[in-house]
């Protein structure tokens, strides 16, 4: 009997081994070698961990690259990305799905219908509406492009939120004589923040790991985010492995570490968002 | 007006209850003004990012442009002409179906056997929740750099695991005959974490009483699958399937910055295609032709799959 039991739990222990190989088994190969030597990444037979454990790539990335400019890019139009996102987000969902304007279905469905309009088709106009309202190669161009592709997505998540505060808790803040505004910000809000939290993860993350805009949006080399910057550093010191594994590392590490801090949150936010 | 409209609204708090009124009988003058505020923003940046530009698309398209914002006259349909006869154009429609198509199934297998996985209790699901989405978290570029060099002929890890054991992997995204199906594992390893935790949320949602029920009658596996399983997380799966498989379409970033398309265009899906166009090749008018034409396939393939795909409940 128990020999049956160890078989038929065998799948199961294979394909845990298998993802953890497959997710983490990169991550980590990457992170270690960002802190070898040269040598070390060069050499014939590779090595598990560092021998010379060494922070020399991550000095060079940072003194003789423009990575911290492309650092302080990705940061700012990353937290405008987030902060607008979720302003823009909450209101439309507290208006469309709370509120319920009239036209209010209609509204909520031809914005979830032009969200399903593929980005990447409208480069080129996009592009030509940028340079009319002179916004090429600026951080407010790429902010409201951001905006346009995570509000949308945003609004629907939220909209499982809202659904599940008790419309009873708006007709009693009325009967007390709160008007419409007061009982959003005071009733409805404060319990939003789960989604809140979900929102913003969703935001920060799309922005900061955005190319295709910023790649045709931004000119200026001072303006440039951190996936266009890391791209060029992989062209300009493709030898250097060393500085392009501590360049990677770096930019993974930010949104790594969001999610190990919010990450089950923002998982169980996915999913209320999206079974609601 | 607005207290006329207010204790009207009171007066039909008691029906409201029971079925919705339609919200412009009910909706007090004074929240439906809050109500249009808050709606303006997301709606005003949608217009001027999404709609205004696809009516740009469809001007361009029937124009001669060349270099994006350069002089151009009206020639009619001139550029859907010269796409239909560009022998590139069917290729990359072509492409992109089969790239839709092997990225789901491999999405879908991992995806899947990974939401099985999550939903056990035991230690390694608790922490694995939390790990998976990881690679989705991370930008394309850094899975690309990523890939490419475990792949590396040199110093690749996994190149040189292969060849140890025999096996000489060569350059899988240099060659044209294993390039489109190495970006799509690359892409799905990126990808698959929405699949998974999506699934595995949904699943948690089927009531385990229901299975046990239906077990205890002496049901099969295949049988709670399809009876209970299945209907309970279809809607799920259907926003999943009909999102996801537009965002598929839709990848342009892991493909240009490995390929760029090649080689000899072997990776040149619809994005691609449209990108180089309008920004290699300085054909404005034929790239938003291109686009146009690949919205209105899409808008079709989706109406399709909702006609056809969306569940019965609701």
């Amino acid at each position: 009997m128990p020999s049956r039991v160890v078989f038929s739990a065998l799948p199961r222990w294979a394909g845990m081994t298998v993802f953890t190989i497959i997710v983490l088994g990169p991550l980590y190969w990457v992170t270690a070698s960002a802190f070898k030597t040269r040598d070390e990444i060069n050499s014939a037979t590779p090595t598990l961990f560092p021998h010379h454990f060494t922070l020399t790539n991550f000095q060079n990335l940072f003194r003789s690259t423009d990575y911290p400019t492309f650092l302080k890019n990705s940061t700012i139009i990353g937290l405008a990305t987030t902060a607008v996102t979720v302003v823009f987000s909450l209101a439309a969902a507290y208006g469309l799905y709370r509120l319920r304007v009239p036209g209010s279905g209609k509204i909520a469905g031809i914005v979830l219908i032009s969200y399903m309009i593929p980005g990447t088709l409208l480069i080129v106009p996009l592009y030509k509406t940028l340079a009319e309202l002179h916004l090429v190669d600026t951080y407010t161009g790429l902010v409201l492009v951001n905006v346009a592709f995570t509000a949308p997505f945003c609004t629907w998540l939220l909209r499982g939120f809202i659904m599940s505060i008790p419309v009873e808790l708006d007709e009693a803040a009325a009967l007390d004589g709160a008007g419409p505004l007061r009982t959003m910000m005071r009733i409805v809000l404060p319990l939003m923040l789960p989604g809140i939290a979900t929102v913003a993860v969703f935001s920060f993350v799309y922005s900061w790991t955005e190319f295709v805009f910023a790649s045709q949006f931004i000119v200026s080399n001072s303006l440039k985010t951190l996936p266009i910057g890391l791209n060029e550093i992989v062209g300009l010191y493709s030898v250097d492995w060393g500085l392009v594994m501590a360049g990677t590392v770096s930019t993974m590490v930010p949104t790594i570490f969001i999610f190990l801090a919010v990450g089950r949150y923002f998982v169980g936010g996915l999913i209320s968002g999206a079974t609601k | 007006m607005s207290t006329h409209q207010d204790t009207f609204a009171a007066t039909q708090t008691k029906e409201t209850r029971l079925y919705r009124a339609p919200a412009s009988t009910r909706t007090p003058a004074l929240t439906r003004v809050l109500g249009y505020v808050l709606v303006a923003p997301i709606v005003i940046v949608m217009g001027v990012v999404i709609a205004y530009p696809l009516v740009t698309a469809v001007v361009t398209s029937l124009k001669d442009e060349r270099i994006i914002g350069t002089a151009s006259d009206f020639v009619g349909f001139d550029s859907y002409v010269a796409v239909f006869r560009d022998q590139q154009f069917w290729s990359a429609l072509s492409r992109s179906g089969i790239w839709l198509a092997l990225n789901l199934v491999v999405q879908t297998i991992l995806g899947f056997s990974a939401a099985l996985l999550l939903q056990r209790r035991s230690r390694w699901s608790r922490t694995a929740r939390t790990w998976i989405v990881l690679p989705w978290a991370i930008p394309s570029v850094a899975v690309v750099v990523l890939w490419q060099w475990m792949l590396n002929t040199n110093y690749g890890i996994i190149y040189k695991a292969f060849a140890s054991i025999g096996i000489d992997l060569g350059a899988p995204f240099g060659s044209s005959t294993v390039s489109l199906f190495a970006i799509v594992l690359v892409n799905s390893w990126h990808w698959f974490p929405l699949t998974a935790v999506v699934v595995y949320g949904a699943l948690s949602t089927v009531p385990p009483e229901m299975i046990e029920a239906a077990k205890m009658d002496g049901a099969s596996a295949g049988r709670v699958l399809f009876a209970i399983t299945l209907p309970t997380i279809g809607p799920v799966l259907f926003a999943l399937g009909l999102v996801g498989s537009l965002w598929s379409v839709n990848v342009l970033d892991s493909i240009y910055l490995i390929t760029k398309g090649g080689p000899a265009n072997a990776t040149t899906t619809m994005p691609v295609y449209i990108y180089n166009t309008a920004f290699t090749a300085f054909r404005s008018s034929q790239a938003a032709a291109a686009s146009v034409i690949t919205v209105i396939i899409l808008l079709v393939a989706a109406l399709i799959f909702v006609r056809f795909a969306r569940p019965e409940e609701d």
